[in-house]
């Protein structure tokens, strides 16, 4: 095979990968179930990729005495978390090793437990109190804005509040839609 | 011995070989010529300059991006990756058809590759995909192994088993990962091109990468123990693959880095079994369940490995027929045996003799070096005598600081070593003295002399 058409398959074999990883994003953004989750936003910046915030979010410690489903879980496991809309925010119902079965205006987000805790330390009573919650990341954590930008959604005014509208696609992949401050929309998501 | 001198000292003997007759009148400045272009070093510090500027240049490159990248809209920065990543391809195609500039043009394919991988990172940042971060860098690799398949690139490759490394060490060190196995079919995979390509210096990055993943998984055990008996059974079945490959034409080639590579890890495998805390256990990490019984895992890992190396061994036997099977090999081949047959022992016995398998481990580990140096001298190979060296002075210091046994026990354990050491000396000595006395009356009989 000559050079040229060698060249020409290497670059088609090396963009196709490039070109899914944005085709998969987008397809959970167009067609997945549109969630507002509240965060608690806490980490500024990385050295590498500019500005960047990194986000928690309320669903991503999860009490697993307060909700459904499985309750034995290991550092690493893949999980699958069932979300319903309360009054304003989406929140956790239940937590499962499988996807579960929903019920309408509800969705599981596929997230992967990022450390198991078993007891907790009471600063009233001054001991150590069993507990079983785990720590859960969804890919939905970091969040890139223009650099210099990420101070203020790190760390808002006081009274101020970080909202962040996600979809998740059927098979309980999530992407960031929407950045709202205030309920305002301050970033939005687009494909080009 | 490097060209340069090389040079110098065919310079020096030339004269004495034209004296002798050798060599004819003239010919020794042709021979200076033919190796003196031989050493021609102008095409290698193209190469180099050509990778080191790549490398500055990509870096360049990414710190460029990353710094305005606020500024742009998505379409320009989609083609501005793509755009890079294409035309440093493009260039890579010119410069490497009909051979223009082909060390310049496979450092174009590594800047390619490396913008492949600026690309994935800075891709994975525009569309905020935040996903199970060491899967990046295995994509990474995978682009680097499609690159150089497709453009015969030997740096793309090892810029390939590299990263490959990162990401079984990111899995490892990052995930808890005791023994991350799909490390392996990924390396295997590497092999292929190395092989019909004949890339030495690729191979010697894919043998540092599988000890460097071996190491990774060895880090997060807590009972190490079995692991490490599989590990040694697992180099050893390697060093007896390197041996074999050597016997056929189109292995030989990569045969020397299999067969050290592996010698290396097996007798560092080795070593780590003398160690009498490992065969009894911590009493910090076991407690009161000092030497915790055989996993089943690890079990089935042993007895895999046993009855490949069985196999190896029996295949390697076939190779060498029964009179070309030099003493050294047979020698080997017993001791090989004694080591198989503690590691079985040691899989079923309890605490109470560990101390004695300890013993057992280390007799055979100074047999084992003394055997090297003897195979060593046989093949005239210097690795196999250094590391011999090395590990016969890396084990004697270990027991000598080692506090497990008594001063008095480690005194008659040093003696008891040295006296076996001159008797062997003494044996060995009189051994040569008659095999050299039998090649030199064969000899004569045949009129050589």
């Amino acid at each position: 095979m000559k050079i040229a058409a060698r060249i020409v398959i290497t670059c088609i074999v090396l963009t196709l990968p490039l070109v899914g990883m944005i085709v998969r994003k987008q397809w959970t953004l167009e067609t997945g179930t549109a969630v507002l989750l509240e965060t608690q936003p806490v980490d500024p910046r990385s050295l590498f990729r500019g500005d960047y915030v990194r986000l928690n979010y309320m669903i991503s410690d999860l009490d697993l005495e307060k909700l459904g489903g499985d309750d034995k879980f290991d550092r690493f496991d893949d999980v699958y978390v069932a979300l319903a809309k309360a009054e304003h925010y989406w929140e956790a119902i239940g937590v499962y090793h499988q996807q579960p079965q929903l019920a309408g205006q509800q969705v599981a987000l596929k997230g992967k437990v990022k450390y198991v805790q078993t007891s907790r330390w009471n600063p009233e009573t001054k001991k150590s109190e069993p507990v079983k919650s785990i720590h859960v990341t969804y890919g939905i954590e970091n969040y890139f804005v223009p650099e210099g930008e990420g101070r203020e959604l790190e760390r808002p005014p006081a009274g101020s509040k970080v909202e962040m509208l996600i979809t998740v696609d059927r098979f309980g992949q999530a992407g960031i839609k929407a950045v709202l401050v205030n309920g305002v929309e301050r970033y939005r998501e687009k494909l080009l | 011995m490097t060209r340069n001198r090389f040079w110098k000292q065919l310079k020096k003997e030339l004269p004495l070989w034209m004296e002798k007759g050798w060599v004819n009148p003239g010919a020794d400045q042709a021979i200076l010529e033919h190796v003196g272009r031989r050493g021609d070093s102008s095409k290698f510090l193209s190469f180099a300059f050509g990778i080191l500027g790549v490398l500055l240049l990509g870096s360049g490159v990414i710190t460029y991006f990353a710094a305005n990248w606020g500024a742009m809209p998505k379409i320009v920065k989609l083609g501005l990756l793509f755009g890079g990543m294409w035309l440093a391809f493009a260039i890579a195609g010119y410069l490497l058809r009909d051979d223009k500039a082909p060390h310049l043009g496979q450092a174009g394919v590594l800047l390619g590759v490396i913008l492949f991988g600026a690309d994935i990172m800075l891709i994975a940042q525009i569309y905020h995909i935040d996903s199970h971060y060491p899967n990046g860098v295995l994509l990474w690799s995978l682009g680097g192994l499609a690159a150089a398949w497709l453009l015969r690139s030997q740096p793309a490759l090892i810029g390939a088993i590299s990263l490959a490394v990162l990401w079984t060490g990111m899995e490892s060190f990052g995930f808890e990962r005791q023994m991350h196995g799909w490390f392996f079919p990924l390396w295997l995979a590497f092999l292929p091109l190395i092989w019909r390509m004949r890339w030495k210096p690729a191979l010697h990055v894919a043998m540092i990468g599988v000890l460097l993943w071996s190491f990774f998984g060895f880090e997060s055990l807590r009972n190490p123990l079995f692991a490490v008996q599989v590990y040694f059974l697992a180099y050893l079945a390697l060093f007896l693959f390197g041996l074999i490959m050597a016997t056929y034409e189109r292995l030989s080639y990569f045969a020397l880095p299999v067969q050290r590579y592996s010698l290396l890890a097996a007798l560092l495998s080795f070593y780590a079994l003398t160690f009498p805390y490992l065969q009894v256990g911590y009493p910090f990490l076991h407690g009161s369940n000092m030497r915790p019984g055989v996993a089943k895992v690890w079990l089935a890992a042993t007895l895999i490995f046993l009855a490949l190396v069985a196999a190896l061994a029996l295949w390697h036997r076939q190779c060498f027929g029964r009179q070309k099977r030099p003493l050294w090999l047979l020698w080997g081949q017993v001791l090989v045996m004694a080591g198989l047959a503690l590691i079985i022992v040691n899989l079923f016995i309890g605490v109470r003799y560990a101390n004695l398998m300890a013993i057992g481990f280390n007799l055979l580990m100074f047999a084992g070096v003394v055997w090297l140096i003897l195979a060593g001298s046989y093949l005239g190979d210097r690795f196999f005598v250094n590391s011999a060296f090395f590990f016969f002075a890396l084990t004697i210091m270990s027991r000598y600081f080692d506090t497990f046994w008594t001063l008095m026990n480690r005194s008659f354990f040093f003696m008891a070593g040295g006296v076996l050491l001159i008797g062997g000396g003494i044996f060995l000595e009189r051994q040569r003295r008659r095999f050299t006395g039998q090649i030199k009356s064969r000899r004569g009989e045949r009129g050589d002399i």
